[in-house]
């Protein structure tokens, strides 16, 4: 909101200046995030001069040599000058010396080729009074010689950018500011007064001009109040009211709808001036709108309304949409001759609706919105009439028009100042609090021993309990005055959150993997998801109001995001080869979208592309290792679900190079592989791309058990090696699972198998085609003897029959 | 017999100048002592030597024996030697860079989280978690903001779809699905589920419908904090931020309160702090954050006394933060993710 520095000085003497006068509101909590001032700076020792008489320079063809009358004080003086505009008798801003000119110039007593000057004579732009700077400032009206400028050039202001919060609508006015300011500055408050006028029952009846007002919907509209004028002349306003509207922003149209943003941004209060003419019946209305019914506001649209929204209509048709906006059919015109003055109370909540609905905001529904206080409609009407009788003359009449009554806002809060020194935690007396109440105008109209009666103001709609008044005690107190303490610290007893200690566990291991972390957008692309794989692009992870496609979905992966980050490492020549990000992803499972917690790594899979020395390349099991890694810092050992390859479906995978672990009823999600080579060449990333990601539903994440320890055997272990021929696509994995049941039944109760594992994969000649070997090494343990060779190789010989008898693999010899 | 054991021996020392390998040594070693080598005939002699004579001849083959022994044992070295040279190849010029990746690198966004939560977690904060998917009731309702408050738009919040329907966010009855716009929901629901003493901080991602500029950005990160207690004053949280800031900023740092107005908190204050560390920031105050005792209204919809339960709330942006330390003009660097802005914070 803009608030004028002169405009505030109708109702208070501010002499601070215009940075301590920000200062201050900002510490009350009107936030000033900038201040602009327009017109002369305070200048000193810059006054009115006269030019008695001009001779050419003896040594400067484009100098003249004056004498220049300063006033009684200062008498008459010499001064050099380049300026041609002037002539002699002329008064004009001279500096002299002392004066400090906008931009830091100085003004010292001087010689100017060879000739002593006293001063200088001003141009506007030297005073920093507009931009002309061809000539001298010649002043008119001949002010008194020795006047400082200031006095003379007195259309300067400052405007104060401020934000007012939502809980504070009696500050969204001069006024209201300024009684902020009394508060802070213990200062007296003038009220603009409004006691000239005459009497309501004293003024001429004007009921051939206007009728009556009614409202059918009280609840929208509990207050109305319509006053007539008659008589009135439309012209300009006087310009000290144009210059202060201009000032905050707005355009002046003629005296009467000035008049009324005047008062609307002096006391706060939003005020209607109808033509009197454009009413038919010569009656008004407050009505619900019919549904599509239809008026043009003063912003020349045409607006349909709804049967939720609220007119002010006469006998025909709306004239205005309530609190919002005045309609065009019944503006004030220049040859308007009879007004009819609204003022009223109208519904926050109804008002903020309308507004919205209709796209429609205005500086009336803005304060509407938020609140007016219902008992300044008075003061505004009486203040509204008396200046556009001062203003485009004309007569009030009588008798008042008024609609609902006044709300009743007497309010009284109960307050202990015990309870306010327990809450601030801090001494402060029953005097300093008193001392702040009374300066916002509060009223202590009980007391007993510390427990107070409070009298809330009508304007302060939003103080309600004893808490409200804490935060005006210490307003005015000074929130920067509140000391500080010692820490406080008990114990919580409470660890950090699972998914904490995992995000670190997670980054830490992949930052000491050479991996860089990036950070990428949750909003991803429509196109993008729906090309990522099927059964992505069917999930519903769409947004209901996207600011754009770009960013219409919720990303179901990190993948794409971090490939983002590699093609622009790529592209900019940074050299970084490995990347990852950690953060929340979405996926559906069985109709219900879910918000998982994830992790996922990229990297080249011949690291850096230039190299003195080659490395290894890392392939498919680099990332499985990672991806394993990963998942066992969330608690999930990653070997005992199911892993498939990863077919057909996906445009993100190559067929046959990447792998899948998908459990959605362990609430984990693992990929990991080579990434697809066209769709990686299509993004313009030139390499091989390995990958992987492991996400797991947040509330599957456990803080970690304590372990327990398990005793192991002390006797050596005897191994056996087994090579199977099985079908190629026959997963190692499942081998291994199907022989490890075996061996376990067949070494039941007598000792136990430690471990399988594959050591040794074959295809090609000696084989037929379509199998492959796998050869696995069995070691057995017991945890009480040394095994003898007997019986293992009777184990042994078990395994090798059931596996003959039980299963499809075929024992190479 | 002496004159030909000298002679092996002889030969022995020149012929191992040609060994230069294991094959070489084995040739060699089984030429002398082999079962046919030249050394092992003259012992397999012993038998035709005269009765009196073996000792002498003993002796001398002993001797023989030992000479060539150290042969072999010079040869065997100076080949172990030379294979292990072989092995480890010529020396290593170490000037030479590694030709593995570069260090890895943190985010600048995770390390300031990271030393929020350490200087918090010193004075008994722990670190809560909520979904970035969240509902109406819990980022708005449950915070005392108005039903109509602009906040609530569709120009300013992201909704999901009417009929989206998520499995692990919970509803409280049918109120819509958002995405944050502050970790304040992590507050209430950590609230209704806990029990006072509460001390938490909630660091997350949120999300406002702004349009993209050197300030804003599509989502963000905040770090939230709650304390409930019994007597929580005004000065207990002036104390906790003036400890924070002096810790993240540095000593000398302090820190000033400003009145403001969010739903949840009253009374509500901006805070401002002024470093002398921060160069570029000079003197004035710079708003870094906002805060204020928790609103009854809100202890009410989780169920707490407000009677005897106060608390306070206190919250800031990460990215401004790390702008702030780092001195980082532009907040889309944190989301572009080139590498030569990642390593500087390594």
């Amino acid at each position: 909101m803009k608030i004028s520095l002169n405009w505030l000085k109708h109702y208070i003497d501010l002499p601070e200046s215009p940075k301590e006068i920000a200062d201050s509101l900002t510490l009350l909590g009107f936030e000033v995030d900038d201040m602009e001032s327009t017109g002369l700076p305070q200048l000193e020792n810059v006054i009115v001069g006269e030019v008695l008489g001009r001779q050419q320079h003896p040594n400067a063809d484009k100098l003249g040599v004056c004498r220049v009358a300063l006033g009684d004080a200062i008498g008459e003086k010499t001064i050099v000058c380049g300026a041609s505009n002037y002539k002699v008798g002329d008064r004009v801003p001279v500096a002299i010396p002392g004066a400090v000119l906008p931009g830091g110039f100085t003004i010292k007593r001087s010689k100017l080729r060879g000739v002593e000057s006293d001063g200088m004579m001003c141009s506007g732009k030297e005073i920093g009074a507009g931009e002309d700077a061809a000539g001298l400032l010649i002043l008119d009206g001949r002010p008194e010689l020795g006047t400082p400028i200031n006095a003379v050039l007195t259309e300067s202001d400052t405007v104060f950018n401020l934000e007012v919060t939502p809980n504070r609508p009696d500050c969204l006015s001069h006024l209201g500011i300024a009684r902020e300011l009394a508060a802070r500055y213990q200062r007296e408050l003038s009220y603009p007064a409004v006691d000239n006028l005459s009497a309501p029952g004293d003024r001429p009846s004007g009921e051939e001009i206007f009728k009556s007002v009614s409202v059918e919907c009280e609840e929208d509209c509990p207050l109305y109040r319509a006053t007539v004028i008659k008589g009135v002349k439309i012209g300009p306003s006087p310009a000290w009211m144009q210059d202060l509207l201009s000032a905050i922003g707005l355009r002046p149209i003629n005296n009467v709808v000035d008049v009324t943003n005047y008062v609307l941004h002096e006391c706060g209060n939003p005020l209607h001036a109808f033509d009197a003419r454009d009413i038919k019946g010569s009656k008004i209305m407050v009505r619900n709108a019919r549904e599509d019914e239809k008026v043009v506001t003063l912003d020349d649209e045409e607006r349909t309304l709804s049967s939720r929204m609220v007119v002010i209509a006469d006998d025909e048709r709306a004239l205005a949409v309530a609190g919002v906006m005045g309609g065009q059919n019944s503006e004030v015109k220049e040859d308007t001759k009879d007004l009819v003055l609204e003022a009223a109370y109208f519904n926050p909540t109804t008002t903020r609706w309308v507004s919205k609905t209709l796209g429609l905001s205005s500086d009336s529904s803005y304060r509407f919105e938020r609140g007016v206080d219902p008992s300044s409609l008075r003061f505004a009407t009486d203040r509204a009439v008396q200046l556009i009788l001062e203003t485009a003359g004309g007569t009030v009449c009588g008798p008042e028009h008024v609609a609902g009554s006044e709300p009743m806002v007497k309010k009284e809060v109960e307050l202990s100042t015990d309870w306010v020194r327990v809450k601030a935690g801090f001494e402060i007396s029953d005097e300093e609090i008193r001392d702040s109440l009374e300066r916002l105008d509060m009223v202590i109209s009980e007391e007993s021993d510390g427990d107070w009666l409070v009298n809330i103001p009508s304007y302060r709609g939003d103080l309600d309990r004893p808490i409200d008044l804490l935060e005006e005690v210490l307003r005015i107190y000074g929130t920067d005055k509140i000391p500080s303490g010692a820490v406080v610290a008990t114990a919580t007893r409470e660890n950090d959150n699972p998914i904490t200690e995992f995000s670190r566990r997670a980054t830490n291991y992949l930052v000491g993997q050479h991996f860089n972390e990036v950070v990428n957008y949750t909003l991803r692309s429509k196109a993008e998801q729906q090309s990522w794989s099927d059964s992505v692009s069917r999930m519903a992870l769409g947004l209901k109001n996207p600011i754009s496609e770009d960013q219409s979905q919720l990303r179901h992966s990190l993948l794409p995001g971090i490939l983002e980050s590699l093609r622009l490492n790529q592209s900019r020549k940074t050299g970084a080869s490995r990347f990852f990000e950690l953060g929340r992803v979405f996926h559906e499972v069985k109709g219900k979208v879910v918000e998982m917690i994830s992790v996922a790594f990229a990297e080249y899979s011949l690291g850096r592309p230039r190299s003195w020395k080659l490395r290894e390349a890392d392939d498919f099991f680099t990332v499985k290792n990672r991806a394993t890694l990963l998942a066992g810092f969330a608690g999930i050992d990653i070997g005992r679900f199911k892993v498939s390859q990863i077919v057909d479906d996906s445009t993100a995978w190559q067929e046959g190079q990447a792998a899948l672990i998908d459990d959605p009823r362990a609430g984990i999600l693992a990929e990991f592989g080579l990434m697809n080579l066209e769709r990686i060449k299509a993004l313009d990333i030139e390499g091989d791309i390995v990958a992987g990601s492991f996400s797991i539903l947040p509330e599957r994440l456990k803080t970690a058990k304590r372990v327990q320890f398990q005793p192991f055997s002390l006797f050596p272990p005897t191994a056996k090696d087994l090579a199977l021929v099985v079908d190629q696509s026959e997963l190692a994995n499942d081998v291994v699972r199907s022989i490890e049941k075996i061996a376990q039944k067949a070494t039941e109760g007598a000792f136990a198998m430690e471990s399988i594992y594959v050591f040794d994969i074959y295809e090609g000649e000696g084989l037929p085609a379509g199998k492959k070997s796998v050869a696995v090494s069995m070691v057995f343990r017991s945890t009480e003897r040394t095994l003898k060779d007997k019986e293992v190789n009777t184990a042994f010989e078990k395994i090798q029959n059931v596996i003959r008898e039980k299963t499809a693999f075929e024992i190479r010899d | 017999m002496e004159e030909e054991l000298k002679q092996i021996v002889g030969a022995a020392k020149i012929n191992v100048g040609a060994v230069s390998n294991r094959a070489d040594f084995e040739a060699f070693k089984a030429g002398i002592t082999g079962p046919n080598g030249s050394l092992t005939k003259v012992v397999k002699g012993m038998g035709q030597v005269a009765k009196e004579d073996r000792p002498t001849f003993g002796k001398l083959i002993n001797e023989a024996k030992q000479q060539v022994q150290a042969i072999y044992d010079i040869a065997l070295e100076a080949i172990e030697a030379a294979e292990i040279a072989e092995r480890l190849g010529p020396p290593i010029d170490p000037s030479l860079p590694s030709p593995d990746s570069e260090p890895g690198s943190l985010h600048p966004l995770t390390q300031v989280r990271e030393e929020i939560s350490r200087i918090f977690k010193q004075i008994g904060f722990t670190v809560a978690e909520g979904t970035e998917v969240e509902t109406e009731y819990y980022c708005f309702d449950a915070l005392n903001t108005p039903k109509d408050h602009p906040a609530r738009d569709l120009q300013d919040t992201f909704y999901l779809p009417d009929d989206a329907d998520f499995g692990n966010v919970s509803k409280n009855s049918d109120e819509r699905y958002l995405l944050r716009t502050h970790t304040s929901s992590v507050q209430i629901r950590t609230m209704l589920k806990g029990e006072a003493p509460i001390r938490i901080i909630s660091p997350g991602r949120c999300f406002r419908r702004d349009t993209v500029d050197a300030t804003h950005s599509a989502n963000f990160n905040q770090v939230e904090g709650l304390y409930v207690d019994k007597n929580v004053t005004v000065r207990d949280l002036k104390a906790i931020l003036d400890y924070f800031f002096e810790q993240l900023l540095g000593k000398g740092t302090t820190t000033r309160f400003r009145p403001h107005f969010f739903p949840y908190t009253e009374p509500s204050f901006e805070v401002d702090f002024s470093s002398s560390h921060l160069a570029k920031l000079g003197s004035d105050w710079v708003e870094i954050a906002g805060c204020g005792m928790v609103e009854p209204e809100v202890f009410a919809s989780v169920g707490y006394d407000p009677e005897l339960y106060s608390g306070f709330a206190f919250g800031m942006g990460i990215e401004r933060i790390a702008m702030i330390i780092y001195g980082i003009d532009d907040i889309r660097y944190f989301y572009q993710n080139d590498h030569r802005f990642l390593k500087q914070f390594a």
